[in-house]
């Protein structure tokens, strides 16, 4: 009887997991944004346009791995603009990575899975980018079958109310 | 020691991080702790993380493992992810002497800065041993230098998986030793309702040397 208690325990957990959608990727406070703004700012300041990019790409991370949606817009709005003038492969496919992080947050997966593709394409066994094209094909998959189920129960409802009509009429 | 990373109930959650130069393993040794792989990679972005669940000494585990960029461009992102660690994965390659003089430089002196938590474990990690013919740091050293900074201190190779395991539980057990460490594990852990009814026989699947 334990055992069998033991093992809905498990059941109940992993079913709790699969629908929290809990993924690995990491999260990021506000005030590490806050902290990446004044580096923003104070690297302004200065001629170095090198230090300037760092600071930027930094924000940029923060910003997309945010857990307030107006921050992760921002940052896929500011890796877009900077995306067309960037020309070294490995900044290009750091961006496209964010990018896909900000768009897998903001729930576009679609969209995040074109980029991390992108992104495996320039490096294809890349560990990252790999880890995350798993995490969105797997929440494809979690939707699917949300979807699934949403659907059976409408089927179960419309069904349940045709024989209750007509056990009504008989 | 018994281990998954599927989700399952566990008595502490405890939150480590890994630092270290950049191209020391560390990514590689997290890989090889987690999934029994290896492979060559490509800097880590920011911050990575990864779950696994284990049982040592006796207790279900819940291990949050933080894994930062070694690169300086990304040092003060990475500075804010120390607070809140129970233990500190501090790595070296035995093959690059720049990589260990770095420890006391620069990671002894973020672990001062950035680290909330007094009673943290350290723990000091020489990787790459399976280069034994390319070794420039002696183990001696290793040892010297976690004596003087108080850390554990284990030589191991992500490659081989030589004491890649013994590594996190070395770690572990000594987090398991520390009553103010054990009570910060113990208030992330999450109710489950069958707890109660756990049965007695389950707790001595761990197997610790």
């Amino acid at each position: 009887m334990a055992k069998l208690e033991a093992k809905l325990g498990m059941i109940v957990d992993s079913v709790g997991q699969f629908f929290s959608g809990k993924d690995q990727l990491p999260w990021c406070d506000s005030d590490i944004i806050a902290g990446c703004e004044r580096e923003v700012a104070e690297a302004g300041k200065q001629s170095s346009d090198e230090l300037l990019k760092e600071c930027l790409l930094r924000l940029s991370w923060a910003l997309v791995h945010s857990k307030r949606p107006q921050d992760v817009q921002r940052g896929i709005a500011m890796l877009e603009e900077s995306l067309p003038g960037t020309d070294d492969p490995v900044q290009q496919r750091e961006k496209l990575y964010l990018l896909a992080i900000g768009h897998y947050r903001s729930g576009d997966y679609s969209r995040s899975r074109d980029l991390v593709e992108r992104c495996l394409m320039i490096a294809p066994d890349w560990r990252q980018a790999v880890t995350l094209k798993k995490t969105i094909e797997d929440k494809i998959t979690k939707d699917g079958v949300i979807g699934l189920g949403i659907a059976a129960t409408a089927a179960g409802l419309i069904a349940g109310g045709i024989a209750a009509a007509v056990s009504r009429r008989r | 020691m018994d281990s998954s990373s599927a989700p399952q109930e566990f008595d502490y959650l405890f939150k480590l991080l890994m630092i270290g130069d950049s191209g020391v393993g560390k990514s590689s040794l997290l890989l090889s702790f987690t999934s029994d792989e290896f492979q060559d990679m490509s800097p880590t972005i920011g911050v990575d993380f990864k779950v696994k669940y284990v049982a040592i000494g006796g207790k279900k585990l819940k291990l949050a493992i933080w894994d930062t960029a070694g690169q300086e461009r990304f040092r003060t992102l990475t500075s804010s992810y120390y607070r809140g660690a129970q233990g500190i994965i501090m790595v070296y390659d035995v093959t690059r002497r720049d990589t260990f003089t770095n420890l006391s430089e620069i990671w002894a002196k973020e672990i001062d800065l950035y680290s909330t938590n007094q009673d943290c474990i350290k723990m000091l990690v020489g990787n790459k041993v399976d280069k034994e013919s390319d070794r420039v740091v002696s183990k001696k050293e290793g040892i010297d230098f976690a004596r003087e900074y108080g850390c554990l201190f284990i030589e191991c190779s992500a490659k081989t998986r030589v004491n890649v395991q013994q590594c996190f539980e070395e770690l572990v057990l000594k987090i398991l030793d520390t009553p103010s460490l054990l009570a910060e594990g113990s208030k992330g852990v999450k109710k489950n309702i069958f707890k109660d009814k756990q049965p007695q026989a389950d707790a001595s699947t761990s197997s610790c040397c």
